[in-house]
């Protein structure tokens, strides 16, 4: 296998409250290569989400060194830090995390509008990716008027429609009633079997079990 | 991001709430539309005050007595009466003089039929509606055989022909002026001017039938000149006070005791003090430009903080702390824009009805409306950095996390 997507090496994030120092994060070593689906699995407060903000890039480590794509993440600053989410990274949020009022297709077609494409060029691909994920006839309807499982393919049609390195989903099923659970799940399977690298953060052992791959957080450490 | 694109994204935004976007954008228009009606205003009435002082007279000069100096104490402006109907004659006999024409003047009770009104009694040649720029609606004016042999010939005023409710049947007929009966030879086209200095409520009679009937002696009020063009005014000027010295017996270095006035100064003196008025009123509407400003500042910031999440999901999709500041600052100049646009059109059309309601007439200048745009650009700047740096800097994380 070639190098790494993502590795992280000794990576520690402490909160600097004033007073007290919070180590939300201490000592992390995680390597994921290129195809892989990952569950990252703890309960709530394990230092799960400050794990997925800096895999994501939103985020710096306070210690240690991240490098995602062969790109050391820690030497970036705020721009360039965008311009590697925009280039490597769809995200997927638990609460879809749609533009309100704007519909599918603009929503889809944003990260491109951050790349530069022409307008054209952006709504092509926006509706093709909406296409791909079922979702051709509902193009045009503002988030308000989709169900929640289609507002969440919605949003995996934006985080794919850069045609990202990875594609990192933060409670993806979170909100959604069993069935569509399920129905998100298939998807994130399917596009991991057709070579999509994906990192999956959850709180949920039965969601984490279709990962392929699975490491637990707790207090802010990695876990077997 | 390209220019088109932010601009798209700021329409398709105030698109969505529109009231917002148009209450917010009230306080530019009614700012820029006060701004420009208000110039328009003070340029309207520069211009028709400027027509009104030219409809006096062409290339005029007026001589009128000076003032008296007794020991340390300056009487009032006529305080003498040392200009003479002599001098008048003798003005008339300059090069560069057009017609020259000496009044003096006396109040009466003028009685027509029935009606009766007390105006001001003019006495003086048939040179007045030469140089005063006066033509005649009816009749005629003043001949010099009326002069020479003091004939009781009076020329009315459109206003006071009006007043009297004579028309042009009454040329021919007998007036009473102060109980001296005068036949009316002509009547005068209004001027238009209106108020106590109104020019259309005299009545001109020979200055000689005045001096025989109501103001003995023949010193006159003031000397009226018209110049035959206007570059040998400052000449005329020279020579009149050159002769009116020798003739009064003044000393070269004495006091003058006439003055002579001249139509460009008082057209400068009146540019001028409009020009300070414009500029007053343009500063007293441009306050309101200010709070519209403050408004849409207000109104971004709001914004902001209502589209928290919508940034950190757009910061998470790749946009860089520059694209959200360029979003909301184009907002924020679409919004000042729109409001200029919208207020320079209500501008106009506002000064186009007040320039006819005050009869000056429609005084378009495309100078002020493209200023109010820059004004209004610079309003969206000024007051959109702030907000849309708010914006800009906002940590993704949290913003994501912002309810």
């Amino acid at each position: 296998m070639s190098e790494p997507l993502i590795q992280l090496q000794g990576v520690s994030r402490i909160y600097d409250l004033g007073r007290v120092q919070v180590a939300a994060l201490q000592e992390v070593d995680l390597t994921v290569e290129p195809g892989e689906f990952l569950a990252i699995v703890g309960p709530s407060g394990s230092g799960k989400s400050t794990l997925m903000n800096i895999v994501g890039c939103l985020d710096r480590p306070t210690a240690g060194t991240y490098t995602l794509a062969g790109t050391p993440v820690a030497e970036l600053n705020d721009d360039g830090l965008a311009r590697l989410r925009s280039r490597t990274i769809g995200f997927v949020f638990q609460s879809y995390n749609l533009l309100p009022r704007t519909s599918a297709l603009e929503n889809v077609a944003t990260p491109l509008l951050y790349q530069g494409l022409s307008r054209k060029d952006r709504l092509a691909r926006a509706r093709a990716a909406l296409e791909r994920l079922g979702l051709g006839d509902r193009v045009d309807h503002v988030p308000t008027e989709l169900s929640g499982g289609q507002q969440q393919r919605v949003a995996i049609a934006r985080a794919l429609v850069t045609e990202p390195a990875l594609l990192l989903a933060d409670e993806p099923t979170g909100n959604l009633d069993s069935a569509s659970g399920a129905d998100v799940m298939t998807i994130l399977r399917e596009l991991n079997a057709a070579g999509r690298t994906i990192v999956m953060i959850t709180h949920d052992s039965d969601v984490a079990s279709s990962a392929r791959r699975q490491v637990h957080v707790r207090d802010g450490r990695l876990v077997a | 991001m390209r220019a088109t694109e932010l601009v798209r994204l700021a329409l398709s935004r105030l698109g969505s709430s529109r009231l917002r976007a148009a209450l917010t954008m009230l306080g530019v228009i009614i700012g820029v539309a006060s701004v420009v009606s208000l110039v328009a205003v003070g340029q309207g009435a520069t211009s028709g005050i400027t027509k009104q002082l030219q409809g006096l007279g062409t290339n005029l000069l007026t001589v009128n007595p000076g003032r008296a100096t007794t020991g340390f104490t300056r009487g009032a402006a006529g305080s003498v009466t040392t200009l003479t109907v002599q001098d008048a004659e003798a003005i008339g006999g300059l090069t560069g003089v057009a017609a020259v024409e000496p009044e003096t003047s006396t109040s009466q009770l003028v009685v027509a039929g029935s009606q009766n009104t007390t105006t001001t009694i003019v006495g003086t040649t048939g040179g007045y509606t030469t140089v005063r720029n006066f033509s005649l609606w009816q009749g005629a004016t003043l001949n010099g055989v009326a002069v020479d042999a003091a004939l009781r010939e009076a020329v009315l005023g459109a206003t006071t022909a009006d007043d009297l409710g004579l028309s042009a049947s009454a040329i021919g007929t007998t007036i009473k002026i102060g109980s001296v009966p005068f036949q009316v030879v002509g009547i005068l086209q209004a001027k238009g001017s209106t108020g106590p200095l109104s020019q259309d409520d005299q009545i001109l009679v020979p200055y000689t039938t005045v001096e025989d009937h109501f103001v003995p002696g023949d010193t006159v009020r003031s000397i009226g000149i018209s110049v035959a063009s206007a570059d040998q005014i400052d000449l005329v000027k020279a020579e009149i006070t050159t002769l009116l010295e020798s003739r009064h017996g003044i000393p070269v270095g004495g006091t003058d005791d006439f003055t002579i006035a001249d139509q460009s100064q008082l057209l400068s003196t009146v540019g001028s003090v409009s020009a300070l008025l414009t500029v007053l009123l343009a500063g007293i509407a441009s306050i309101s430009l200010l709070v519209g400003g403050i408004g849409i500042m207000n109104i971004m910031l709001v914004s902001v903080r209502e589209r928290t999440r919508e940034i950190g999901i757009r910061k998470a999709i790749g946009a860089r702390g520059r694209d959200i500041l360029a979003q909301f600052l184009v907002e924020a100049l679409v919004l000042s824009l729109l409001g200029g646009l919208v207020g320079i059109v209500l501008g106009v059309a506002l000064s186009a009805l007040i320039g006819a309601l005050a009869g000056w007439g429609f005084v378009f200048n495309p100078i002020t409306p493209l200023i109010a745009v820059l004004f209004s650009l610079a309003v969206g700047i000024v007051f959109g950095v702030w907000p849309a740096r708010q914006a800009a800097r906002l940590d993704p994380i949290v913003a994501l996390r912002y309810e």
